[in-house]
Formats: C-alpha cells, sequence, structure tokens
C-alpha cells in the first residue's frame, strides 16, 4: 500500500529552532530538541512550546450540526456552551470500539470545530461523510483544514505568563476547556486560542493552544521561544501524556477495545441511546469486562522503559499487556499502561512485567501516574 | 563537506560520518590504535535510537569474539546491543555513561565511546570505509 508521508507546515522552523526530526503517524515533525527528558521537566515546571499541528483539524458548519455531532459521538453535546470544548469524545463504532478519540469545539450551534488524531486525518473525515450523508444531513460541510493551519500548544505552569507576553489578553480569564474565538494573538488575529493541552492539565501543567494559520504559526512558535518557552517534541508529549494517564489512539486503544475497560469514562455518557455504538456501550457496561486499564510503576531509579506490548505475569502466568510505557523524570522510575485480567487489576499490589533483562516487580496503581 | 567529516544529508536530518574511524553495517564505529580498538555506535545510529537513558556495560577481562554483544543501549526509542566487528578481551569501559547515558547522544564519537578492546587479529575487510557508510546510510533515508 501507498504510505503517505507529509511535512508538518512549520517543519522549517523547527528545525531552526533545534528540532531532531522523525515520523509520526505518517508525518515529519520534531521528536525532540536535544533532550526529551528536560523537555519534560520544563514542561512540569516552567513552561514548553510544542508545534502539534499534525493533529487533524476540521471545521463542521452549515444546518444541524448539533444534531450531526450528537448522533455521531460518543458523549451527550447538550452539555457543552458555546465557547467551550467537549472534551474528549470517542467515534465509535456499532460494536463501541473506539475509532478516535476528538475535541470538539463549539462556536455556534451550527459552527463546530475539530480536532482529530494524527493518524486518522483522513479516516475521520471518511467515517463523518459517510454517516453525514446517509443521515441526510447533505446541507453540513466538513472542510479538513489540516494542511493550511497550525496548532500551537504552549504548555505549564508559567503559560499564562507566555501567553500575557504574547498580547493575548485572556491569559487569566480563560478556564479549561474553554476557548477565545478569533482572539489576538502577538497582533494578529487567530482562529481560536483554548485553555487545553495534553500534559496532564489538570495534574500538574497548565496550558494553551493556539490554532491559527501557518505564517502566524511560525511567528508565534519563534516568539514564545524567545519568550522564554521551551521548545518540546513528540517523546516528551509522550511522557506526559502517559504521566498522566491519557490513552493514544492505536497504541492503548483501538476498534478491539471499549471504553469500559479502557476505563475511559470522560468521553462518555452512558445513558445516550442515539448515537453510533451507545446502545452497545449500555450493554457491555452492564454485562461488564474481562480486563481492565491500570497504571504500573517500577522501582525508582530502575532505568528501564516498558515496550508495548510486553507481557504482565502473576508468577508465571500472562494476566496482561503492556499498551504504552516510558522512563518518567518526573518521578525518576519506569511507568506504563496496559491492560490486566480483572481478577488481577488490584490497585497497590505487584505483578511481574517483562523489560529489558528480564522480568521486574511493577506497582499496579491508578491514574494519573504523577 | 569538511576535511574530517562526511555530512550526510537526508529528508530527516544530517549525520555525520568523521574520516578517521571505520564503520560497520550495524552502525558502529571503531578507531583502531595498534592493538586497540575504541568502539561507539554512529551519529546516525544515536539520532535513531533518539534519547538514550541506559547503558549497560560489560565486565572488564571479558573475551568476546566478532559479532558479539558488548552492550545493551535503553533508549526512548528502542532495545539496541552494540556488537563488536572484532575479537579480543575487553580492556576499559566507558563508566562515565553509567552517570550519562546520553554522553552517547551529545558526544557520540567523543566522551559517547562504548568499550575499548585489545585484539589479536583485525579483519579490516570486514569494516565499512567513511564513504561506504555514508553511502549506505544515504541510501537508508
Amino acid at each position: 500500500m501507498l504510505k503517505i508521508v507529509r511535512e508538518v507546515p512549520l517543519l522549517s522552523v523547527q528545525r531552526e529552532l533545534g528540532g531532531s526530526v522523525g515520523e509520526f503517524a505518517g508525518w515529519i515533525t520534531s521528536m525532540d530538541y536535544g533532550n526529551p527528558m528536560e523537555e519534560h521537566m520544563c514542561t512540569r515546571t516552567s513552561v514548553s512550546v510544542f508545534d502539534v499541528s499534525h493533529m487533524g483539524r476540521y471545521v463542521i458548519k452549515g444546518g444541524r450540526v448539533f444534531e450531526f455531532l450528537q448522533k455521531l459521538v460518543s458523549k451527550d453535546l447538550s452539555e457543552v456552551g458555546t465557547g467551550k470544548m467537549s472534551g474528549p469524545v470517542l467515534l465509535m463504532n456499532e460494536n463501541a470500539g473506539i475509532r478516535d478519540d476528538i475535541m470538539l469545539y463549539k462556536v455556534s450551534e451550527d459552527l463546530w470545530f475539530a480536532v482529530v488524531n494524527a493518524p486518522n486525518v483522513d479516516k475521520d473525515l471518511e467515517w463523518m461523510n459517510t454517516w453525514r450523508v446517509r443521515w441526510g444531513y447533505t446541507d453540513i460541510e466538513i472542510e479538513n483544514v489540516t494542511l493550511k493551519s497550525t496548532l500551537i500548544a504552549i504548555q505549564g505552569p508559567k503559560a499564562a505568563e507566555v501567553m500575557e507576553n504574547l498580547g493575548f489578553n485572556e491569559a487569566r480569564n480563560l478556564k479549561i476547556l474553554e476557548f477565545a474565538y478569533g482572539a489576538e494573538v502577538a497582533g494578529k488575529k487567530t482562529v481560536l486560542v483554548s485553555r487545553s493541552g495534553w500534559t496532564g492539565e489538570e495534574v500538574r501543567s497548565f496550558g494553551f493552544e493556539i490554532w491559527t494559520d501557518v505564517d502566524h504559526g511560525a511567528e508565534i512558535l519563534r516568539k514564545s521561544v524567545a519568550l522564554g518557552a521551551r521548545p518540546a517534541g513528540l517523546i516528551a508529549r509522550d511522557t506526559l501524556r502517559l504521566e498522566a494517564g491519557y490513552l493514544l489512539i492505536g497504541q492503548d486503544m483501538d476498534e478491539n477495545t471499549n471504553p469500559v475497560e479502557a476505563r475511559y469514562w470522560l468521553p462518555i455518557s452512558l445513558e445516550k441511546e442515539d448515537c453510533i455504538g451507545c446502545s452497545k456501550l449500555r450493554e457491555i457496561y452492564e454485562k461488564g469486562v474481562s480486563r481492565i486499564r491500570v497504571g504500573l510503576k517500577l522501582k525508582k531509579g530502575l532505568r528501564v522503559i516498558p515496550r508495548h506490548n510486553a507481557g504482565i505475569y502473576a508468577g508465571n502466568n500472562l494476566v496482561g499487556r503492556v499498551t504504552s510505557g516510558a522512563f518518567s523524570p518526573y518521578l525518576n522510575a519506569g511507568v506504563a499502561m496496559g491492560y490486566v485480567n480483572v481478577s488481577h487489576a488490584y490497585i497497590g499490589s505487584k505483578l511481574d512485567l517483562d523489560v529489558r533483562g528480564g522480568k521486574q516487580k511493577a506497582k499496579i496503581v491508578d491514574f494519573p501516574l504523577i | 563537506m569538511s576535511d574530517h567529516e562526511i555530512i550526510v544529508k537526508t529528508k530527516l536530518g544530517e549525520y555525520s560520518v568523521p574520516k578517521n574511524l571505520l564503520y560497520t553495517a550495524k552502525d558502529e564505529w571503531v578507531r583502531i590504535e595498534g592493538d586497540t580498538a575504541t568502539l561507539g555506535i554512529t551519529d546516525y545510529a544515536q539520532k535513531k535510537l533518539k534519547y538514550i537513558v541506559n547503558v549497560e556495560l560489560p565486565e572488564v577481562g571479558k573475551k568476546v569474539k566478532v559479532d558479539e554483544s558488548v552492550a545493551t543501549l535503553e533508549s526512548v526509542k528502542a532495545v539496541a546491543e552494540v556488537y563488536t566487528p572484532v575479537e579480543g578481551e575487553i580492556i576499559e569501559i566507558n563508566e562515565e555513561l553509567t552517570e550519562k547515558p546520553d554522553l552517547i547522544n551529545t558526544d557520540p564519537y567523543g566522551r559517547g565511546w562504548i568499550v575499548k578492546l585489545r585484539t589479536s587479529k583485525i579483519d579490516e575487510g570486514k569494516l565499512l570505509s567513511p564513504e561506504n557508510y555514508a553511502d549506505k546510510i544515504s541510501k537508508e533515508e
């Protein structure tokens, strides 16, 4: 099959800032800027800037957009006010398998924006259009604006300071999951600025995401670095999200994973009936599941990284598998998330984990990991 | 291109290949001085592995054969073995890597060296010249 690899629009600016480039989900972008551990710590203690333009962006407009999205996603969107983000919501298949987790932005009843995961930029659009046509929402238009826009995330406890210095007046007023539509940053109008992120927003980090055009994105990326934000890449982003307990599509969840076993409660409304996968989800919930997602922590100071698919054992009995692992510089320990048989998923107990050089004890913990 | 190194430029990055070293197809470099061979991994290899969090080194005095693993590197991307292209005895290990494994990232041909071996025979024909190694990595990307 033809493999499409695209460059993020700001790749040259990333390189100018010291980006070490690699491939992720069909995109060429910066994996780190020399030291992902320091980038991670800087995000926890100060402020970093991430170019996350590889995330897909759609504009959804026309008549009855609310009604259409309400049927499409796992969460009851009637709770989402104007100028608010939905929080993560799921695109499920009919079996309540997770196709993607996406973020919706309500500008008005009939104008919504969506941010979807990088590997699914084309797949989600196709899925949405299929249902749009099937349900007869022919007056709705979904435009993929990924390549002609940018998304810059400024994250960390000092993010508000950098945003103020960039001339964003609402830095201190905007609440988590609120956005300022058409707000000005660095003297120019953006598409929107939101109070959000994927680094552990409610845990240790407080950040903003700026959705704007390509030239303006380049300017904001450069200026934020000049104002003290450290450029950070996808490796740090991955270790930060893992500490926060956030799931990565394709790695921690996929179409063969349901939200109940993933313990991904935030994006679902169990009482919702009329959406793709909703009734099946309710059925799974009532029946119960045989495995659940847990966090795992290895011994402090042991410099090992649990790998995707590594076995989790009770004695010689395989009772689960790791889906994501990292070395957490914040905890100075290897951490992971994975799925474990319900009969062995006791918080606080220890299981054996396959890592480099043999098995190591790992403590079962809940999320977040920090 | 400078006098002492070849810079290989690809779509994904730039990689330094010093002209005073020999290379393996598995991305190790070797410096041969008399009967001593110093071993490390190339700039290309460290950029592929990304940030290295741990290095497991052998015992000094250990005898190793050609293509035997002499160290294990664990990076944020993967676990990688370092294979020796020469046989001999480990006479020195880079202890500094235990505390600072990322020296392999920041200075792969200098402070990021991994082991030194004393060797009785070196088959240089099995090693790649800087030009051939540069050619190999430019074809990989």
